[in-house]
């Protein structure tokens, strides 16, 4: 097992040098930092934005959104995909809704609710429509997927409702809801992003970037990247981390 | 006094039990052996009141508790050994009232070192002496047994009887088993009832005299009705 996990750390660090050799060869070869700046000194940016006096507003409020639009959707996915899951009629009722939302180009969703909400709003709106119906969909299979022979037993042992759903229904849908959230929010920060980028509230990474991207400060554009990598990252070890503890059980035998 | 259920009637497409009578003596083992599709997981779930019957009377069936053990264990695959146990028992009892009786249960079956285990770390038959131990933990006073034995291999067959029949010896209820397997009959009936191919009718019935679990001292008897019973199974 230690010999595994050493291997799997070697090719990770491979993988991301590669990366970054690749990177730096491209700034050579182009020798412009309007189009690739160097490694080295987009880091030093990096640096330079995580101390700066205006970096944790505009992080700060780009997290905030994610987390909006990720607990607006979560809460909301659980309990419509429940619902669904349970349900086959509302669960038919529902499907073309979700296709639709699922099937509309993103840039489509910014441009109307640019019409329609206050800059700081809209992120939050596409990133709820980007990551509700994957929610949704997960939570419904995952009902679905409940072993009914389980239920059976609990009904047989006279088990109330109450505690069939929270001992037999959602710790069975709990892994469906994980990867359905972990999934979610990869898509999730993309949206916030390009919504920020798009609506210009006064505090975001979006309203940086295209700032950044205006003056052709391409350090900054990847600076502000990397940055956004390393939250969206930062919240998927979150999210695995929960797994580990929620669903410990699975890690038998 | 004993259960009895009075022409009793119950169709899906095809009739499977038409005007079936059948009773069995409290605190004793009766196994129901037929046919695989003879109707006998249907007739469980009739009397364990899951499954309403057409027509016909269970008498002596009301207000009784029930505890159930599944051909496969199910067992909570997210709770331990002890928490699946005392996920059926009555929340009227004190936690630690629930507690003691899962441990009880638990050192029943031998599993003592196992309590904080998760299903998948346990084997087949492990789980399955779970299952029984949890039939056991709930004060009930019929437990149906839908052939939990199916598609174990003959030793862990014989090991299962023996905890059921040591916990039963101790902690007496009427037990109803259906199977299609004669060898578990005769080792853990005290009586073998013999149903026939759906619509399901009673071929024959017969007692055994001597105690289940200490059966190897009369053989020949066993052999005899050994083969009258695999001669009605036939018919």
């Amino acid at each position: 097992m230690r010999i595994f996990i050493t291997k799997k750390n070697i090719l990770t660090a491979a993988s991301v040098l590669l990366m970054l050799a690749l990177w730096k060869v491209l700034a050579v070869v182009f020798n412009s930092p309007f189009i690739i700046p160097h490694p080295e000194t987009t880091f030093l940016a990096v640096i330079r934005i995580l101390t700066e006096p205006g970096f944790l507003a505009a992080a700060g409020n780009t997290i905030l959104r994610g987390v909006a639009g990720f607990l607006l959707s979560g809460i909301l996915g659980v309990i419509i995909g429940m619902v669904a899951g349970i349900s086959p009629g509302f669960n038919t009722f529902i499907t073309p809704m979700l296709v639709t939302v699922r099937s509309v180009p993103v840039i489509s969703l910014i441009l109307l609710a640019l019409i329609w909400f206050n800059p700081g709003t809209v992120p939050v709106f596409i990133a709820f429509l980007t990551m509700f119906p994957f929610i949704c969909t997960n939570v419904s299979d995952g009902i679905r997927n409940v072993d009914q022979g389980l239920v059976e037993m609990a009904r047989f042992y006279r088990v109330d409702n109450r505690r069939i759903l929270t001992g037999v229904y959602i710790p069975a849908v709990m892994p469906f809801i994980i990867s359905g959230a972990s999934s979610a929010m990869g898509i999730g920060w993309r949206a916030i992003i390009i919504g920020e980028v798009l609506s210009q509230p006064v505090y975001g990474i979006g309203t940086r970037m295209q700032t950044a991207q205006t003056f052709l400060n391409v350090e900054a554009v990847i600076a502000w990247t990397l940055i956004a990598v390393l939250i969206s990252f930062a919240f998927e070890k979150l999210i695995r981390w929960g797994e580990v503890n929620i669903i410990q059980w699975k890690a038998g035998s | 006094m004993s259960l009895q259920i009075n022409n009793l009637s119950k169709s899906f497409k095809t009739p499977v039990f038409r005007d079936f009578s059948i009773s069995f003596p409290e605190d004793s083992i009766t196994c129901v052996l037929g046919p695989s599709g003879c109707g006998k997981t249907t007739l469980l779930n009739m009397i364990g009141g899951i499954l309403p019957a057409d027509e016909g009377s269970l008498e002596g069936f009301e207000h009784k508790v029930f505890s159930y053990v599944f051909q496969e264990p199910r067992l909570l695959p997210w709770k331990t050994v002890t928490e699946n146990i005392e996920f059926v028992l009555n929340r009227e009892l004190h936690a630690g009232e629930r507690k003691k009786q899962a441990a009880r249960l638990i050192r029943q079956v031998e599993l003592e070192g196992f309590a904080g285990y998760y299903p998948a770390q346990l084997s087949g038959g492990m789980r399955q002496r779970v299952s029984i131990a949890r039939a056991f933990a709930v004060p009930s006073d019929i437990i149906l047994m839908d052939e939990p034995l199916k598609g174990l291999d003959v030793a862990l067959k014989k090991n299962l009887i023996k905890w059921f029949l040591d916990i039963w010896k101790s902690d007496r209820r009427t037990v109803i088993f259906v199977t299609h397997d004669v060898d578990e009959a005769l080792l853990l009936g005290d009586r073998i009832v013999v149903l026939s191919r759906a619509p399901a009718a009673i071929i024959s019935q017969i007692s055994i005299p001597s105690l289940p679990g200490n059966r190897d001292t009369d053989r020949d008897l066993l052999k005899t009705i050994k083969e009258k019973l695999i001669n009605d199974l036939e018919k």
